[in-house]
């Protein structure tokens, strides 16, 4: 009984202590980054991003260290990095506790309303207006990686702010074998399907094709995304917030049915959980006809050492082609990459830095070095630059892609709108759910968690 | 100082640890339970009374959790159980190499759930794993063991009973040791069957201990998170989501912190309640 009291005083203590919270009610808003750059330390100082574990997060960390450091040499950079499935969680729990390890986090272009919305990255758009040229860039992918709220695809808007710039921009490539299919890459969706179909059955031991189906990440969700897109269906109406009725209008239908019944066929058993690393691996191992992949992950597959294909980089060419997605109804291809953010929470010293660091890359000479080094930069000189498309044999698939980019929604409610869409496709893909029901499932939750986003409790489920 | 002053001031600290690492975060997650409250939204936590349990309690999403759960721990424990108690058996009857063998049995156990989930996923793997490989030389076709709806969750539960199994194993191979030799002296002058003497002199001696680890187990695989997240995430689809995983979900995907924080105390008092009421049994049993 004494407990029971002692425990009911201890809740009544906590409740009051914490009821008074630090925030007073008002609507958290993005702080803003001053126009200028504030006075720069001399003290040495550590520069920090986070990202998740993949090969151009090392890339940008050794490149930073060489170039940055020629203008900054008290300056080290250090890129921190998670699992893939936990990219996200990782920043916002910390953006949660109003404390970040980090200085610049490397968002997804979708997370940037929710940060935005929350108050955890800095409002950078005096600062551009004052220290970048923004018309270097293709507006969209300006848009794409900085702007909120959400650009029209293709389109930036230039009275909205902007909260980011573009680190690497991405999208996806075809992956086939010249040696199976011929020197030239399927032109239409159809005719890829057809392509890999037949090269599936002259090919005992080869799938036909290799793609995302996982339910983590953003996996399974960019794979219907890109149908969706390819067969003229769109993610929702933005202007009217409407997903239900969009989604899984006839063309969302028909995109779903050609990935659950003409594509999952074409793929190897058991791919139902397959990302990044397994669709490189089969391709790798020669195991794969045609596949689908982001072009900022595909470096590894010329790597002989990782390569059953050949012996040399060249010998691996020989086998390998990559191109632009086939078109269909449209030719629409998935906006991949992410941008830079300062952390509301960061230090004012890391801040400043973060804002010298982030003028110094998008300068046109380092973006050029940049694409060298292996990133995939966003100023349209760089991207023409021959620097960046000799770079890679897919750079120039970059390149050709960005007019056709189109991205998902940038919504705070984001994580929860790709959880409902990932799990949903991936159980379709693997036989849990009928390709309709799964698309008519999406639509639904989508919607309902887009209209009770000013519901009170309950949320979440 | 009196010897009271002393025992105080001996035990404060691991009280106050205990007060500041347990308590006040189960008390403020009892407090965030009532209210509307995301830990990244900011603004202040709006009371919404018994909204989030209502919420709970009547989803549909949670209710298709609720049931993954329970055929999991069910199935796993049933086997653990079952396997472990046998093993046991077997073990207590041999003189020689009993040692060697409880040690053998108990690796897994000593493993971290995540480094289990990760090479169980190799091994598991459809196309490059090593038990489609041996199913193959046996002439036997490929199995999707974790991307498919019925495959996925036994293959949680054949994972789970691989590394949990020695724990039921090593309770029971207490129990076992603890029974009387006389007992079976004396069933062997009767000329009792080894049967006999397993039904009436074995198993209700070790029963009561045996019940104990069951529901220690039925607790932990109550909880199960790391396994699944590892081996299937939950999928295919959300076919493999336990409840565990999908308060992750509602607590970090869209930060309701509220709803997450209702969600786990409801966990807390089933376990709670069913804990309760099984205790009462095992002191039933104890008094019959």
């Amino acid at each position: 009984m004494r407990l029971a009291t002692a425990a009911m005083l201890l809740l009544a203590t906590t409740a009051a202590a914490c009821g008074d919270s630090k925030d007073d009610g008002e609507k958290a808003s993005a702080p803003k980054a001053p126009a200028t750059i504030p006075q720069l330390t001399n003290d040495p100082l550590t520069l920090s991003f986070i990202w998740f574990e993949w090969p151009p997060a090392q890339a940008l960390e050794a490149f930073a260290n060489a170039e940055y450091k020629k203008v900054r040499p008290n300056a080290t950079i250090k890129v921190n990095t998670v699992p893939n499935a936990n990219w996200h969680d990782a920043m916002f729990t910390q953006f949660a506790a109003h404390k970040t390890d980090f200085d610049i986090a490397i968002l997804d272009s979708q997370h940037i309303g929710e940060a935005v919305t929350n108050g955890n990255i800095l409002d950078i758009t005096d600062f551009v207006k004052n220290n970048i040229d923004v018309t270097a860039y293709n507006p969209y992918l300006l848009a794409a990686y900085g702007q909120f709220p959400q650009a029209e695809t293709g389109k930036r808007d230039e009275n909205a702010s902007l909260y980011g710039l573009p680190l690497l921009g991405d999208t996806w490539t075809m992956i086939y074998r010249k040696d199976l299919i011929g020197d030239k890459p399927p032109q239409t969706w159809d005719e890829m399907i057809s392509t890999a179909e037949k090269c599936q059955a002259d090919n005992p031991g080869v799938s036909g094709l290799a793609f995302h189906q996982a339910n983590g990440s953003d996996a399974a969700a960019v794979t219907y995304n890109t149908v969706n897109g390819v067969y003229g269906g769109n993610l929702w109406d933005a202007k009217n917030r409407k997903i239900e009725g969009v989604l899984n209008d006839a063309a969302g239908q028909e995109a779903m049915d050609v990935l659950v019944n003409k594509m999952k066929p074409l793929t190897a058993k058991g791919s139902g959980n397959w990302f990044i690393d397994e669709v490189n691996a089969a391709v790798a191992q020669g195991k794969a006809c045609i596949a689908f992949n982001w072009i900022a992950a595909s470096g590894g597959l010329l790597d002989p050492k990782q390569s059953t294909l050949g012996t040399s980089r060249e010998q691996i060419l020989d086998k390998l082609g990559f191109a632009t997605l086939p078109s269909q109804k449209t030719n629409l291809v998935p906006l991949g990459g992410m941008g830079m953010h300062v952390s509301a929470y960061s230090s004012a010293a890391n801040q400043a830095e973060a804002l010298n660091f982030m003028k110094w890359f998008e300068q046109a000479d380092i973006q050029k070095k940049w694409a060298a080094a292996g990133g995939v930069p966003a100023r349209t000189d760089a991207l023409a630059s021959p620097e960046f498309l000799n770079a890679g044999p897919f750079n120039q698939v970059y390149a050709d892609s960005v007019p056709r980019m189109r991205d998902m929604w940038n919504v705070p409610e984001y994580a929860r709108l790709v959880d409902i869409e990932n799990t949903n496709v991936n159980a379709a893909l693997n036989g849990a759910k009928k390709p309709k029901d799964a698309l008519d499932d999406i639509a639904k939750e989508q919607q309902s968690v887009l209209d009770s986003s000013n519901r009170k409790g309950g949320g979440g489920l | 100082m009196s010897d009271r002053g002393l025992a105080v001031v001996f035990t404060s600290p691991a009280l106050l640890l205990l007060l500041a690492m347990s308590v006040f975060p189960l008390l403020w997650a009892l407090y965030l339970s009532f209210t509307d409250y995301s830990a990244t939204r900011g603004g202040p936590a709006e009371f919404v009374g018994f909204g989030n349990y209502t919420a709970i309690l009547t989803s549909e999403q949670v209710h298709l959790r609720a049931l993954t759960t329970l055929i999991y721990v069910v199935g796993a424990v049933t086997l653990q159980t079952v396997l472990g108690f046998g093993i046991a058996y077997l073990i207590s009857r041999r003189t020689r190499g009993r040692g060697a063998l409880t040690t053998m049995f108990l690796v897994p156990m000593m493993l971290s759930p995540v480094v289990v989930g990760l090479f169980w996923r190799f091994m598991l793997d459809a196309q490059f794993g090593v038990v489609n490989s041996m199913l193959g030389s046996l002439g036997l076709g490929q199995v999707e063991w974790l991307t498919r709806q019925r495959t996925a969750l036994l293959s949680l539960i054949v994972v789970d009973t691989w590394q949990w199994t020695p724990f039921i194993m090593l309770i029971a191979l207490a129990g076992l040791s603890a029974v009387p030799k006389y007992l079976y002296e004396a069933a062997s002058i009767d000329r009792a069957s080894e049967w006999f003497r397993f039904r009436t002199i074995t198993l209700p001696l070790v029963w009561p201990l045996l019940l104990i680890a069951v529901m220690f187990r039925a607790i932990e695989a109550f909880r199960l998170f790391d396994l699944v997240y590892i081996l299937t995430n939950g999928g295919p689809g959300v076919s493999t989501e336990t409840m565990s995983f999908h308060i992750y979900k509602v607590a970090f995907l869209g930060f309701n912190t509220g709803t997450a924080s209702a969600y786990g105390i409801l966990m807390v008092l089933v376990v709670i309640v069913l804990t309760q009421l099984y205790l009462r049994y095992l002191n039933k049993l104890k008094e019959g």
